[in-house]
């Protein structure tokens, strides 16, 4: 099976994954590019798993995926935090870590 | 690798590539979240076409259905805020950004030269490849521990997310 | 014998650490006790040990406590020696200290820190006796430090007085500038004989150098120039006049009697070492005859009655250096005996008349005080005639003796010199007896009820200390055969002159010279200051101000010094070296600055950082 397409289409989707992570201000887009990006390296997984006809592959997109679950909950929470603190959801506005 | 000889990955791409422009594009953030649930039913069908078919399931089961529902829930709940973004202005670097990208970019486009010239496997699926029961076997006979560490981990994330969102005093 | 020795010497040592321990809490009796009888105690050993040494014919005695310093090259045995020299020197040291000790009794009767002066006199007298008896010159440089310490101890026993702090200080300072040189011989001595054993140096120093070997001239210049610290020559003679700023005893022991001859006592001891550089020689004869005639000068313009004295002792130290300049080291010592005897004589008596006017010094306060101090002034007449030179009293024999070598061994401008220097002494020392005791009184009345005439315990050592200056001189001259002081003295070097001098009465035209010009000088002195007192009193400035050298040092040494000190501490330190410091400072802190920018605490950027990171990666893994 051919999948030369599919890794092409799978590093298209991070890089613009990537530019999203860097360009978007909403806090909210920033975590969705994030999770863009996950979506992309599942894609890339289970397409050599074909590729290869391995099943750890599959099971590795499966922990991805329920990771990514669980980290998205954790973040949001986290984001509602910082937004009862902050009023904004500019992510350039939570520096108060600064150095 | 033409169109003609998978129609479906070339539909299916395309698709892809455009709705995740539109979750970077959108104005408003609802737009990029339905823009993200098209990504992931396309990506369903990605996986299905690679004869994944469990993980195509679990992927609308548990991102579509409950990741983005959370994301949904939070968005609506932040909706006037993310006006406020003009206020200010951007604090991070623009020519940062921007060049970070571009190398990202062109290290992506280097890697995909070298890979995209991949010789087809002539290998078949294997049998019942992508299926459940294949999926089960591996997972709990041969991938148990991890299987039971992402299960505490939920529980850790359960009550952290909880924790920390809840109203304070 | 060994016992007496070591109990001679640290005698005073336990009385000194005795007292100062106990100063507060000692009473004012027992402190003059334990203070004079320690010295008493330290006299009678050594007077025992004469008698050893005249009956038995013994030389000399060597005794090692302990073995102080061993390493490697440099071996210093804590080792005591005891020959002819050193228990002259020793008894002068003990029976004149003990003889001021009890001075003392008197003198500090309205003091209340009266423990202290007896525990710093007693420590002044170990650190002396440690000099003499020192058996090699490491140990004799502690004794120099000691008594240098001691000196400076007691010039400013009265601490509290800013004079009295400051003089000494500076004697301590002029006195460092001496021990340096005193301290790069000692130096220079190990690297060439490689050891400091006095008795070794004599020993080899003849063996291995030839007359006027360059080595031997610069140590011999070196030991020279410590000798000029204590000593109180040109061009280090500044501190002994303010010295005078600490009570009268103190000047009287140390200024005049012991502590300064310690000077001529290192020529004379090292005299092995000094014949063999006559050009050394013939510079410290210069050094003594210039210096003798520039005190001399200087005395005879001061107002002051204790600087008059202290002057002189520096002019008669000259006279002392000037004998050891031709190698006539036994008039030296016979000099420097009969000084310390006149010298205290002179400075106890005045110390009578300035205690019981309760400090007062200055001879324009005084006059007319024969009618007070009815015993006192005709003690000071005799040391004034003993020191001018008029036989048959003490310095007759012993002056007399230098000049007449000195003329002898062909040196007839020093001669002159010396001869000008006696005329001197007679004359300023005529003139300040006059100033203070006859004429009209120039104090307030009130002050001339309140005194009289000094206690029995001040009157009784200076009148013993008159005695000996009577008769003193009949220690180094007889009629005939050797005197007592020469025939002791047979080791340290007795030219064939002297000996011709001193065992026959030669009344050479030289002889008459000097007792004509002393005759001249009192007389002329008597003259001025009784007859015409009122017209004459301002002295001249010059002479007065000593030249004014202490002026020139001022300002061509303090201040430049100071200017020097003031740089550093205020343009060097803050500029170059704290600059320093801050240049480090700021650039580490500009460093950090620069890293800061790292951490803006902006999530966009670190993620920014983080892809170029995995971008790299990407591209190592792909190359």
């Amino acid at each position: 099976m051919d999948i030369s397409l599919t890794i092409f289409i799978s590093m298209a989707v991070f890089a613009i994954g990537v530019v999203g992570v860097l360009a978007m201000r909403n806090t909210l887009i920033f975590f969705l590019s994030i999770e863009l990006m996950l979506n992309a390296a599942n894609l890339l997984f289970v397409a050599f798993a074909r590729h290869w006809g391995n099943q750890t592959g599959l099971i590795w997109v499966f922990f991805v995926l329920v990771v990514a679950a669980a980290e998205a909950a954790v973040g949001l929470a986290i984001i509602i935090n910082l937004f009862r603190s902050k009023k904004v959801v500019d992510i350039d506005q939570y520096n108060v870590l600064r150095g | 690798m033409t169109f003609f000889e998978n129609p479906i990955q070339w539909i299916l791409g395309c698709i892809l590539i455009l709705s995740s422009l539109g979750v970077i594009l959108a104005r408003k953030p609802v737009h990029s979240s339905i823009s993200f649930l098209l990504a992931l039913l396309t990506l369903a069908m990605l996986y299905l076409q690679l004869s994944a078919q469990f993980i195509a399931v679990m992927q609308i089961l548990v991102y579509a259905g409950a990741i983005l529902v959370i994301f949904m829930f939070v968005i609506v709940l932040f909706q006037d805020a993310y006006q406020q973004i003009a206020r200010f202005d951007a604090q991070s670097a623009p020519s940062l950004l921007m060049a970070a990208a571009a190398i990202f970019v062109l290290a992506l486009i280097f890697l995909g030269k070298r890979l995209v010239g991949f010789s087809p496997s002539s290998k078949e699926a294997p049998e019942g490849f992508g299926s459940v029961q294949a999926i089960g076997q591996a997972l709990y006979v041969d991938f148990f521990f991890p299987f039971e560490a992402v299960i505490l981990l939920f529980l850790i994330a359960v009550i952290g997310s909880l924790y920390i969102a809840r109203k304070a005093k | 014998m060994l016992y007496a020795i070591c109990l001679g010497l640290f005698m005073p040592l336990i009385g000194f650490l005795g007292l100062m321990t106990m100063a507060s809490r000692v009473s004012r009796r027992w402190a003059n006790v334990i203070g004079c009888s320690t010295i008493f105690i330290s006299f009678t050993c050594f007077a025992v040990l004469l008698l050893f040494y005249a009956n038995m014919g013994i030389d000399q005695l060597t005794v090692t406590l302990y073995n102080w310093i061993a390493v490697g090259k440099v071996n210093a045995d804590f080792t005591l020696h005891l020959d002819h020299l050193s228990l002259l020197m020793t008894l002068i040291i003990t029976g004149i200290g003990f003889l001021i000790h009890v001075y003392s009794i008197g003198y500090t009767e309205h003091e209340e820190d009266f423990a202290r002066y007896f525990a710093c006199l007693n420590f002044f007298v170990f650190a002396m006796l440690l000099l003499v008896l020192a058996g090699n010159l490491l140990l004799l440089f502690v004794g120099w430090e000691g008594v240098g310490l001691a000196s400076y101890l007691l010039i400013g026993y009265w601490h509290d007085r800013p004079a009295a702090a400051r003089a000494a200080t500076k004697a301590f300072i002029v006195n460092r500038i001496g021990d340096f040189g005193l301290l790069v011989g000692l130096l220079l001595t190990f690297h060439t004989f490689g050891t400091s054993d006095i008795a070794e140096i004599s020993r080899r120093v003849g063996q291995e150098f030839s007359l006027g070997a360059p080595l031997l001239i610069l140590l011999t210049l070196l030991y020279f120039w410590g000798a000029i610290g204590k000593s109180a020559q040109l061009p280090l003679h500044t501190w002994l006049p303010d010295a005078m700023e600490g009570p009268t005893p103190v000047s009287a022991l140390i200024h005049a009697a012991t502590m300064v001859t310690a000077g001529v006592y290192l020529v004379v001891r090292m005299h092995p070492v000094f014949m063999l550089a006559p050009m050394t020689l013939q510079i410290v004869g210069v050094v003594g005859a210039a210096t003798s005639l520039f005190a001399a000068l200087c005395a005879v313009g001061q107002t002051d009655l204790k600087r008059v004295l202290a002057y002189s002792t520096v002019s008669q130290l000259g006279l002392m250096f000037l004998a050891c300049g031709v190698g006539a080291f036994y008039s030296a010592m016979f000099h420097l005996t009969t000084h310390a005897f006149m010298k205290a004589l002179l400075f106890l008596s005045a110390g009578n008349v300035v205690h019981m006017l309760h400090g007062v010094t200055e001879m324009e306060k005084m006059g007319g005080l024969s009618k007070i101090f009815t015993k006192t002034h005709w003690l000071f007449l005799v040391g004034v005639f003993a020191m001018s030179g008029i036989p048959p009293l003490a310095a007759f024999f012993s002056k007399d003796l230098i000049l007449e070598v000195e003329y002898l061994a062909g040196f007839k401008t020093l001669f002159y010199v010396g001869l000008t220097a006696s005329i001197l002494t007679a004359f300023y020392l005529m003139r300040a007896y006059c100033l203070t005791f006859m004429g009209k009184p120039r104090s307030d009345d009130q002050v001339l009820k309140g005194t009289a005439e000094a206690p029995r315990v001040m009157l009784l050592p200076v009148t013993l200390l008159a005695v000996l200056s009577i008769v003193g001189g009949f220690l180094g001259f007889a009629f005939g055969k050797m005197p007592l002081l020469e025939d002791f003295l047979l080791d340290v070097g007795v030219t064939r002159t002297e000996q011709e001098l001193s065992s026959g009465f030669l009344l050479t035209p030289e002889t008459m010279m000097a007792i004509a010009g002393a005759l001249l000088g009192i007389g002329v002195a008597f003259l001025m200051y009784t007859k015409f007192v009122d017209r004459l009193r301002r002295p001249l400035t010059l002479l007065k101000k000593a030249f004014f050298i202490n002026e020139i040092y001022w300002t061509m040494i303090v201040l430049p010094f100071r200017a020097v000190a003031r740089f550093v501490a205020f343009i060097l330190e803050p500029k170059v070296f704290d600059g320093f410091i801050r240049v480090l400072e700021e650039g580490v802190q500009s460093v950090a600055h620069g890293l800061q920018r790292f951490q803006s605490g902006q999530v966009r950027s670190y993620a920014a950082w983080m892809i170029v990171g995995a971008a790299l990666m990407v591209a190592y893994l792909v190359f």
